[in-house]
């Protein structure tokens, strides 16, 4: 771990909690794309030190970077993927149907409280 | 066999069912059949002096949870009179229900489901089934407390009824739990043998008991019950349901032989109950009120005699449950036939009962007189008993016990002959009670639970046969006691005439200034206690309920975020930066800082080109990073997933906002605090965890597994299509689902009017 990485991670997280609660769905959703590369940096950093690609007919064991949470982040960038493209959608759908991006209060849990 | 017994009870249930779909007496009469199979069972199982039968059926193996049940001697008691008067109270309620015309599934089937929940307890054996068989008993009494539902005043006390009972399961699940991680068993047979007496499980174990059987303070649902229709106050109220805590502490009495709580705290409250509720009783003018404090009090004394814990307390008091159960249940039964037939249940509206409805007034009298202890009835018997077990005590134990047993029979005595000489008053005006026609429905089962406390005295060896047994199984010692017809004069007959000539002074006196009324009606200030706190709860609950689901979606995630915040603080202690380096290498630090300045811009952004390009920065430098840390499948991949991120972006899929609404200012120093501090959390988190490394990854083995087994060089690939392939083929799932929603929401964009 190295303190450049930990800016990057830091920085990624705080903007991206910032962004995720906001009223804006456009702002919503780069926050959680920004939060997405927060976790994956994050995960690759806590993997251990940078190394040599993991390609078994190239490098010898002693010197390739750590591969198990490579192929976890590798998931994790496409997993955040698939969910910014669907909160991209659902804001397109709802500038379609209300003219604005806003999220509004859930009126049925209103409805609860009172 | 007790497989049986729950058998004939489900098709009981089933039945009742059916049969109420057509008349509600229909009903009553199929569901009658279950409970009175079981009463010739248990009286079969009794007399014949078997070995016990028992059951067990796995309910959740993993967890170790077992239905237990065992018939033995003390189960087999209560089951004859759980289900003896349950098969009579149904008789009686289609008589009770004789107007009413319309089918009814709900009445039937709740009270069958009640009295097969009341066999379940008196049955189980292991702590497990009496707490789940008890909660049944607690769910089905609300049901039937509340059945009138157009009563407002009914659905009050059902569900204080509910909320007491339901706070002592509680209690009991506490205590039991205690119990059994102290005793290491859930067999009642071998906790009852462990005298664990540990003072916690005493009182979760008493206040569980209290609640159930109505002991101060948490009496008030049961007089609030009586909102019932009068078979259930009958079957529930008296003989059965509030029974169901003096089981429980009969049961695992055992346990608690040498514990001080349980006996100080027991004997206290117990007394206490049985002399407040014989005086309240006493100031009642509703017959069914009257019964209720009065059952109030005998459940103080059974509570009494229970913490006493003596070898013959506990004979006294199983023989006054068998008394009493006779002897209530025919009170309230005839409550319920002169109600129904001349449509008031006050006393002073009733003088002259004995002519108009001399059946019912000589039914009364049997029963109130086995109540009032008065030979030649059970309850003599078994006051006697009481009274010798008492004396038998010594010390300040004796004084408590004393005062309480004689005192509320002194009471007793008073309410009951205030009860019976205000029915067999002479109106004054000359006037008759108008009563309907009589019901014979209504009329035998009362006959006969009445009879029985005759009966039981002449044939008491038979009773003694029953008692007996039972009581031994509880405590070794009760084994050489029987109840005696005539004990000679001993001093415990001395105090029970006492008892009777005091008690019939102060009622008489009570009688002749009853149109004065020397003491009026009393305050529930218990019930609006409980009342006011149920409220309360409702109150807070609506509020905090008000605060948590408040259907903002930036407060829930600013909640969220919250939490990890104080999540990550567990990882302070350990927080280090000396095994910190700037970077590994200078490009490193370089896209480090990259990605940091291009999410500090995200942070103002106003504009979809804007968004879009914070996004393509963060990518891009992301790549970086990756190739320089040996990943360049991440690189690759990250690159292609940006591009195409970017690019929906910027086409905005077609119609998205061109630009945003500016930041608002709401919450902002709140949405920046809590955003900092999860950076920072994050950070410390990380730089905690990795100050103590877990040692280097196997990668020799992964390097051979790889090629070996998986056969590729790539070890990223592997993992992700080998060693963690159904992983990816769900991300693979989950991919093609955001495909389709997203071409779904793309496909309606043109028509939202159907869409909605």
């Amino acid at each position: 771990m190295t303190i450049g990485l930990l800016i990057a991670v830091g920085a990624l997280t705080s903007v991206g909690v910032f962004l995720i609660t906001a009223r804006s769905l456009s702002r919503i959703i780069l926050g959680f794309a920004l939060l997405g590369h927060a976790v994956v940096l994050a995960l690759v950093a806590a993997g251990g030190e940078a190394g040599e690609p993991p390609l078994a007919n190239r490098v010898s064991a002693e010197t390739i970077a750590n591969p198990v949470p490579q192929a976890l982040a590798l998931t994790a960038i496409v997993i955040s993927f698939g969910l910014t493209l669907f909160l991209l959608a659902l804001a397109r759908r709802q500038q379609e149907l209300t003219g604005d991006d806003l999220v509004e209060d859930d009126l049925e849990d209103l409805r609860v409280a009172q | 066999m007790i497989e049986l017994v729950f058998a004939i009870h489900v098709v009981g249930l089933v039945g009742a069912a059916i049969a109420g779909r057509r008349s509600i007496q229909g009903a009553l009469r199929v569901a009658a059949i279950a409970p009175a199979a079981t009463t010739i069972w248990a009286a079969e199982s009794l007399l014949s002096g078997r070995e016990p039968v028992s059951a067990s059926m796995t309910w959740v193996e993993q967890l170790d949870l077992e239905l237990i049940f065992l018939a033995d001697s003390f189960a087999l008691m209560m089951t004859l009179l759980v289900s003896g008067i349950g098969a009579l109270v149904f008789v009686y309620a289609s008589g009770y229900f004789a107007v009413d015309a319309r089918g009814s599934i709900r009445f039937p089937v709740t009270l069958l489901g009640f009295s097969v929940s009341m066999l379940g307890l008196v049955l189980a054996e292991s702590v497990w089934t009496v707490f789940i068989f008890w909660e049944f008993t607690s769910i089905t009494s609300f049901l039937l407390v509340g059945h009138k539902l157009s009563d407002p005043s009914a659905q009050q006390a059902a569900w204080r009824a509910l909320m007491i009972t339901g706070a002592g399961g509680l209690s009991l699940l506490a205590g039991l739990l205690v119990l059994t991680d102290d005793v290491g068993s859930v067999l009642l047979a071998d906790i009852a043998g462990s005298q664990t007496a540990s003072p916690l499980a005493a009182v979760l174990v008493l206040i569980a008991v209290g609640t159930k059987s109505a002991q101060l303070p948490f009496h008030s649902w049961l007089p609030g019950a009586m909102a019932a229709p009068t078979p259930v106050s009958a079957y529930l109220h008296s003989a059965t349901m509030v029974k169901a805590g003096v089981v429980v502490m009969a049961v695992l009495g055992g346990a608690f032989v040498d514990s001080q709580t349980w006996q100080w705290l027991g004997l206290i409250v117990g007394a206490a109950t049985t002399l407040w509720g014989g005086f309240v009783a006493l100031r009642q003018r509703d017959l069914k009120l009257i019964l209720a404090y009065g059952t109030i009090s005998q459940l103080g004394l059974l509570v009494t005699l229970l913490a006493v814990g003596t070898s013959k307390a506990v004979f006294a008091a199983l023989s006054i449950v068998v008394a009493h159960a006779l002897f209530k249940s025919a009170l309230f039964l005839v409550v319920g036939e002169i109600d129904i037939r001349t449509g008031t249940r006050n006393l002073d509206e009733l003088a002259g009962l004995h002519r108009s409805m001399p059946v019912a007034f000589v039914v009364a009298v049997l029963a109130g007189v086995s109540m009032a202890g008065i030979p030649p009835l059970l309850g003599f018997a078994a006051k006697e008993a009481a009274v010798e077990a008492v004396l038998k005590l010594s010390g300040i134990e004796q004084v408590v016990a004393f005062i309480g047993i004689v005192g509320g029979s002194v009471l007793t005595v008073a309410y009951t002959f205030r009860m019976l000489a205000g029915l067999s008053r002479s109106p004054e005006d000359g006037r008759t009670i108008t009563a309907l026609a009589f019901r014979p429905a209504m009329a035998i089962p009362s006959i006969i639970v009445a009879g029985l406390g005759l009966v039981g005295f002449v044939l008491l060896g038979t009773i003694n046969g029953i008692v007996t047994p039972a009581a031994t199984e509880l405590n070794a010692g009760s084994a050489v006691y029987e109840l005696l017809r005539w004990p000679g004069a001993t001093t415990a007959l001395m105090v029970s005439a006492a008892v009777v000539l005091v008690g019939s002074t102060i009622g008489a006196a009570i009688h002749r200034s009853e149109t004065a009324t020397v003491l009026g009606e009393p305050e529930p200030v218990a019930a609006r206690v409980s009342d006011a706190s149920i409220d309360g709860v409702l109150r807070l609950s609506r509020r905090v309920t008000a605060r948590v689901q408040h259907g903002s979606l930036p407060v829930y995630l600013l909640t969220m975020s919250a939490t990890v915040v104080i999540a990550a603080a567990a990882f302070l202690p350990a927080v280090s930066v000396t095994h910190l380096e700037w970077a590994e290498t200078p490009v490193q630090l370089v896209l480090g800082l990259a990605i940091a300045a291009a999410a500090a811009a995200g942070v103002q952004v106003r504009t979809r080109l804007g968004a879009a390009l914070t996004l393509g920065a963060v990518g891009v430098a992301m790549s970086g990073l990756f190739i320089l840390q040996g990943a360049p499948d991440l690189a690759l991949t990250q690159l292609l997933v940006e591009t195409i991120v970017v690019v929906g972006f910027v086409t905005g899929l077609g119609h998205l906002a061109r630009t945003f609404p500016p930041v608002t200012q709401g919450w902002l120093s709140v949405r920046l605090g809590v955003a900092v501090m999860c950076g920072l959390g994050v950070v410390g988190a990380l730089a905690a965890s990795s100050a103590q490394p877990s040692g280097s990854f196997p990668a020799a083995d992964l390097l051979r597994e790889s090629v070996e087994t998986g056969g590729g060089n790539n070890i990223v690939n592997v993992i992700l299509t080998d060693m963690r392939a159904l992983d990816t083929l769900g991300e693979v799932v989950v991919l093609a689902v955001v495909a389709v929603g997203v071409i779904a929401l793309a496909r309606t964009s043109r028509s939202p009017g159907r869409a909605q």
